[in-house]
C-alpha cells in the first residue's frame, strides 16, 4: 500500500486531498500518516473529513481513521459510483476543495455526475468560485472534460452557507494541454461583490481599481448579493488573454478599508501582468493534476509553490508519469508531464 | 465513523445569543460559535428556551443550520417562573434531565455552561458534579477581540478527573446526604444476613435491653451497631448520642475514668470533673466493642449501671444516673472467658439476651459485590471523584474474590481497604484490570502466614469431641486447613488444585481429588460431609 507522509512539504490539507484524488483514479489504496502533524490543532479538522466523506462515497471506499482530530487515515477506494450527491461543509470550510477532490477522478467516469456542494464559496486559502468558473474549468473544457458549475448562492467567511452546483457529464480521454505563453490580453474586468455590507464599499473598491490599473477601458462591475447566508466581500480581477483567463481575489474583512482590499488584488493582477508567465501561482496547483490524468501537458507558471511541489510528490507515488521542472529564468518555471 | 455521536445540551443565551439582523455575524453568539469550531463536530445540540425566546430560538436554529450542516438542534422547551431562583430553576432542570433517554453507548454528552442566567449555570453544573447529566461541562469563550471571523476558544471539563476533585468534595457532603436519603444502605443478597439484620431491626425497635454483637474482627460489629443507632433515633426508640468505645483501649484508672466519669481530684491528674462516656449516652446508645477485654471492676460497676441505671463515678459522693441502652460487641467467644474467670457470669447473663453472630465476610460471598458497591460510594462520598471499574476489571476482581484463595482474614476492613486502595490508585476515575491484579497482589501477601485457615478451622463442627481429643497436633494443625480449604472451595477439585498447588507441577497424572478424597477418608470425612450435601 501506498504510505503517505502527511506532514512533509507543505504538510497540510492538500497532501490528503490530492491522496484521495489519486488514489480515487487509480484504485489504488494508500495510508496517510502525520495528518497535518506541524499545524495548531493537527489531525482531521471538519473540512478535511467532509472531503474524505466525499471521496469515500463516490469512490465506494473503504475508511479507517475518519474522525476529528486524526492523523492517520487508510482509504480503500472501490468501484467510482456516478450519480448524484450533496456535501455540505460546516465552518465555512470551502465546498471548492471538497469539488477539488472528487473531480479529477470524475473526470474519466463513463456516467453523469452531478453535485451539489455547500459551503464556503468565496474562501481565502481555497480556490474561490470565481476562479474556477471562469480560470480553471475552461481549461479542462479544452482538454476534452465536459463541467459545468453553477453558483445557487455566495457562502462567505466565516457564515459560509452558500451553495452551488457542479454537472461532470463523461467524455472519455482527457486532451493534453501546453500552457507556455498566454499570448495577448484581451480584456480586464473587475467585480466587487458585497452582501448584506453597504454597496459604496464596493465603489470604493472599483473606483480605485479603475484608477490604478494599467489597463484603458477596464469593465467595472458590481454586485449586489441578497441570496447569501452572511455579510461578504469579495474583489476580483479577470485577465483574459488569448489562450487563458487568470483570476485574482482578494476579500473583505471587519476592519479592512475598501481600498486595502481592492489594492491586494490589483498588486497580484499587475505581478501576472508583467510576468511573461501565463500559469499563476493557484492555477499551476489546479492544473498539475488534471495533466496527470491526460497523461501529459506543460505550462509555464511565474511561482513555484511549495503546494506545487508537494503536488508532485503526491502524484509521483500514484502515477507512472515523469514530472519535469525547469527554470526558465527570474519568475519563470516550466512544468511538464509526460508519462 | 465508528466515534460516538457528540450531542451538547445547553441554554439558549437570552442576551449572549441574541441578534438580528446581519449585525448578528459581528457579534459573538456561544451557541452559534460553537458549531464553528473547526476540530469539535456537533452531531445534535439540546437547546433549552424559554417560550418567549422562541423568536430568537428560531434564529440561532437556522444560524447554526448554516454553520454547520451537520449539527442536528432540537429546541426543547422548559419554562421557569423565575430563572434567578435556584429551587424552581433546579426543579425543572432536575425533571428535565430525568425525562431524558441519555444513550451512553452511543452518544457523548457536553453540558453547556457559558450561556443562561447564573442560577442556571450553577444548577447544571451540579447535576453534572452528580452524574445526573452523564457528560463533561463545555464552557465556550469569545476571541480576544471577536472580528467576525473566530469562533473563540472552547474547554471541555471532566468533572471525574480527579484534579477537579477539590471542587467536587465542597459538594460531596451535600451528596452524601442525598444519597443517604435515598439508598437504605447496601444491598445484601446473602440470605441469611438478611434475615439476621431484619430480627435485629425488629429487636431494635421493639427492645430497649442489651445486644451482643459477635463475630470476626472486620465483619461490621462497629458499622452495623452505628446502625441500629440510627434505626433507633429515627423511631424514636432513643434521642441522645451515639457513644463508641473500644475496651481493648482502656486500661487501669483511665478506663474507670473513661467509662464512669471522676470528680475533680479524684487522682492525681484529675484536675477537672468528668462525666464519662456512659453519662454522655444518657439517653442515647454505649457501643463497648471487644466487651471481653473489660477488667474485672469495670464489668462489676457496668453490670450495677445496666441494672440500676446509676453508677458511682470515681471520687464522687454521690451516684451519678444514666440511662442508656448498651450493644455490647466481641470477637471472642465469651462463655469461655466465663470459665477461665475473666468475664463475669452475670453480666454475660445481662448482656447476651439478645445475641447477633456477624458472619465474616467468606461466609457471605453473595454480599461482596453489593459491598465493593457501597465501598465504592463511601470513596466517592469522602474524596468527591466517583470511581468506576471497566467491565472486565470489576469481572476479575469478583472472581478472585469470590475464590477459594481470598480467605478475607480481615473481612470487611480487607475488602474496604482493598478498594480504598484501587480507587485511589486508578487514574481518570477508571479502576482497570492492571489495578485489579496489582491489589490481588497487595492481598494474597497481606494474607500470606495470616495463619487465619488454621485457627479456625472449626474442627469441632465436623469432628466429634473423641475423636478430636485423639488427633495428635501435628494433624489437627494440618486437618484444619485443609477443611477450612474445602469450606470455601467450590468443588473436590478446585480443593484439590489449592492443597497440593505445588506437588501437582511435578507430577505426571495429578489426581489432586483422589488425593483429598483419600486423606479426609482417613479422619473419617467426606467432601459431602463437610459441605453439608
Amino acid at each position: 500500500m501506498i504510505t503517505i507522509d502527511g506532514s512533509f512539504g507543505e504538510g497540510g490539507g492538500q497532501i490528503l486531498r490530492s491522496s484521495l484524488a489519486l488514489s480515487m483514479m487509480t484504485g489504488k489504496p494508500f495510508k496517510i500518516e502525520k495528518i497535518r502533524a506541524g499545524r495548531q490543532k493537527p489531525g482531521l479538522l471538519r473540512q478535511h473529513l467532509t472531503a474524505v466523506k466525499a471521496a469515500t462515497e463516490i469512490g465506494q471506499a473503504e475508511v479507517s481513521g475518519d474522525t476529528l482530530g486524526s492523523k492517520e487515515l487508510v482509504f480503500r477506494p472501490g468501484k467510482m459510483q456516478s450519480g448524484s450527491y450533496s456535501f455540505a461543509i460546516g465552518t465555512a470550510g470551502s465546498a471548492t476543495l471538497v469539488l477539488q477532490t472528487v473531480l479529477p477522478a470524475l473526470l474519466t467516469t463513463t456516467e453523469k455526475t452531478e453535485l451539489t456542494l455547500e459551503g464556503g464559496t468565496h474562501n481565502p486559502a481555497a480556490p474561490p468560485f470565481p476562479f474556477l468558473e471562469k480560470s480553471f474549468l475552461p481549461l479542462l473544457r479544452r482538454m476534452g472534460a465536459n463541467v459545468t458549475v453553477e453558483l445557487e448562492r455566495p457562502g462567505f467567511f466565516p457564515v459560509g452557507g452558500g451553495k452551488f452546483t457542479a454537472v461532470i457529464e463523461p467524455t472519455g480521454m482527457l486532451n493534453r494541454l501546453d500552457l507556455c505563453e498566454r499570448g495577448t490580453i484581451h480584456e480586464q474586468r473587475a467585480t466587487a461583490l458585497v452582501a448584506m455590507l453597504p454597496t459604496d464599499i464596493a465603489d470604493r473598491e472599483l473606483s480605485l481599481i479603475a484608477r490604478r490599473l494599467e489597463w484603458k477601458n477596464p469593465v467595472l462591475k458590481t454586485e449586489n448579493v441578497t441570496t447569501s447566508r452572511g455579510p461578504g466581500n469579495v474583489v476580483f480581477i479577470e485577465v483574459e488573454s488569448e489562450h487563458l483567463t487568470e483570476v485574482f481575489t482578494a476579500f473583505g474583512e471587519k476592519g479592512k478599508r475598501a481600498e486595502l482590499v481592492a489594492e491586494e488584488a490589483l498588486k497580484e493582477a499587475k505581478q501576472y501582468v508583467r510576468s511573461e508567465a501565463p500559469v499563476g501561482e493557484y492555477l499551476a496547483d489546479q492544473l498539475l493534476l488534471p495533466l496527470a490524468v491526460a497523461g501529459g501537458g506543460s505550462f509555464v507558471t511565474s511561482v513555484l509553490s511549495e503546494h506545487t511541489t508537494t503536488n508532485i510528490e503526491v502524484i509521483r507515488r500514484f502515477l507512472a508519469v515523469h514530472i519535469t521542472v525547469t527554470e526558465l529564468g527570474k519568475r519563470s518555471w516550466k512544468i511538464e508531464v509526460a508519462s | 465513523m465508528n466515534q460516538k455521536k457528540l450531542v451538547v445540551i445547553g441554554f439558549l443565551g437570552a442576551t449572549l445569543d441574541a441578534g438580528k439582523g446581519p449585525g448578528r455575524w459581528e457579534k459573538w453568539r456561544p451557541s452559534v460559535a460553537l458549531c464553528q469550531h473547526d476540530n469539535l463536530l456537533v452531531d445534535r445540540f439540546e437547546l433549552l428556551y424559554q417560550e418567549k425566546f422562541t423568536e430568537l430560538g428560531q434564529v440561532v436554529l437556522e444560524d447554526i443550520a448554516t454553520v454547520s450542516p451537520e449539527t442536528q438542534v432540537e429546541l426543547k422547551l422548559v419554562n421557569f417562573q423565575d430563572p434567578w431562583d435556584f429551587e424552581e430553576v433546579y426543579a425543572v432542570l432536575f425533571e428535565w434531565v430525568r425525562g431524558y433517554e441519555f444513550d451512553v453507548d452511543h452518544e457523548e454528552y457536553l453540558i453547556h455552561i457559558t450561556t443562561g442566567t447564573h442560577v442556571a449555570q450553577i444548577c447544571l453544573f451540579l447535576l453534572t458534579e452528580s452524574h445526573h447529566f452523564p457528560g463533561k461541562l463545555l464552557q465556550t469563550a469569545p476571541p480576544k477581540r471577536y472580528r467576525g471571523d473566530d469562533p473563540g476558544t472552547f474547554t471541555i471539563i471532566d468533572l471525574d478527573l480527579s484534579k477537579y476533585g477539590r471542587i467536587a468534595s465542597r459538594f460531596a457532603q451535600e451528596q452524601q446526604e442525598s444519597l443517604t436519603f435515598l439508598k437504605s444502605g447496601i444491598e445484601t443478597r446473602d440470605p441469611a444476613f438478611n434475615k439476621l439484620i431484619e430480627q435485629i431491626e425488629k429487636v431494635a425497635i421493639a427492645s430497649k435491653a442489651p445486644m451482643l454483637l459477635m463475630g470476626p474482627t472486620g465483619a461490621g460489629k462497629s458499622r452495623l451497631a452505628k446502625r441500629i443507632y440510627e434505626l433507633k433515633r429515627a423511631r424514636h426508640v432513643l434521642e441522645g448520642r451515639f457513644v463508641e468505645v473500644n475496651c481493648a483501649t482502656l486500661r487501669g484508672d483511665t478506663a474507670m475514668s473513661t467509662l464512669f466519669g471522676h470528680v475533680k481530684g479524684a487522682f492525681t491528674g484529675a484536675v477537672n470533673n468528668r462525666p464519662g462516656l456512659l453519662r454522655q449516652a444518657n439517653h442515647g446508645l454505649l457501643f463497648l466493642d471487644e466487651i471481653g477485654e473489660l477488667g474485672l471492676d469495670e464489668q462489676a460497676m457496668l453490670l450495677r449501671a445496666l441494672e440500676d441505671k446509676t453508677f458511682l463515678p470515681m471520687g464522687a459522693d454521690h451516684e451519678t444516673d444514666s440511662d442508656f441502652q448498651l450493644i455490647a460487641g466481641t470477637n471472642r467467644d465469651l462463655h469461655r472467658s466465663v470459665a477461665e474467670g475473666k468475664f463475669r457470669e452475670d453480666l454475660l447473663a445481662r448482656i447476651n439476651l439478645w445475641t447477633f453472630h456477624l458472619p465474616g465476610l467468606k461466609d457471605r460471598r453473595a454480599d461482596i459485590e453489593p459491598n465493593i458497591a457501597y465501598e465504592l460510594d463511601e470513596f466517592a462520598r469522602r474524596n468527591g471523584s466517583q470511581i468506576v471499574f471497566t467491565n472486565e476489571a470489576r469481572r476479575q476482581f469478583l472472581k478472585f474474590a469470590l475464590s477459594a484463595e481470598a480467605v478475607w482474614s480481615g473481612n470487611f476492613r480487607d475488602l474496604n481497604a482493598a478498594v480504598t486502595r484501587m480507587a485511589t490508585l486508578a487514574e481518570g476515575g477508571r479502576v482497570t484490570p492492571e489495578d485489579v491484579a496489582d491489589e490481588i497482589k497487595r492481598l494474597t501477601r497481606s494474607w500470606q502466614g495470616s495463619g487465619e485457615p488454621v485457627q479456625r478451622g472449626g474442627l469441632e463442627q465436623v469432628l466429634e469431641p473423641e475423636q478430636l481429643a485423639a488427633l495428635d497436633r501435628f494433624d489437627r494443625v494440618q486437618l484444619a486447613d485443609v477443611v477450612a480449604v474445602c469450606r470455601t472451595a467450590a468443588t473436590l477439585s478446585e480443593a484439590g488444585r489449592l492443597l497440593f498447588s505445588t506437588s501437582r507441577e511435578r507430577k505426571k497424572n495429578t489426581n489432586d481429588a483422589d488425593r483429598l478424597r483419600k486423606y479426609l477418608a482417613r479422619f473419617g470425612l467426606s467432601w459431602n460431609a463437610l459441605k453439608g450435601i
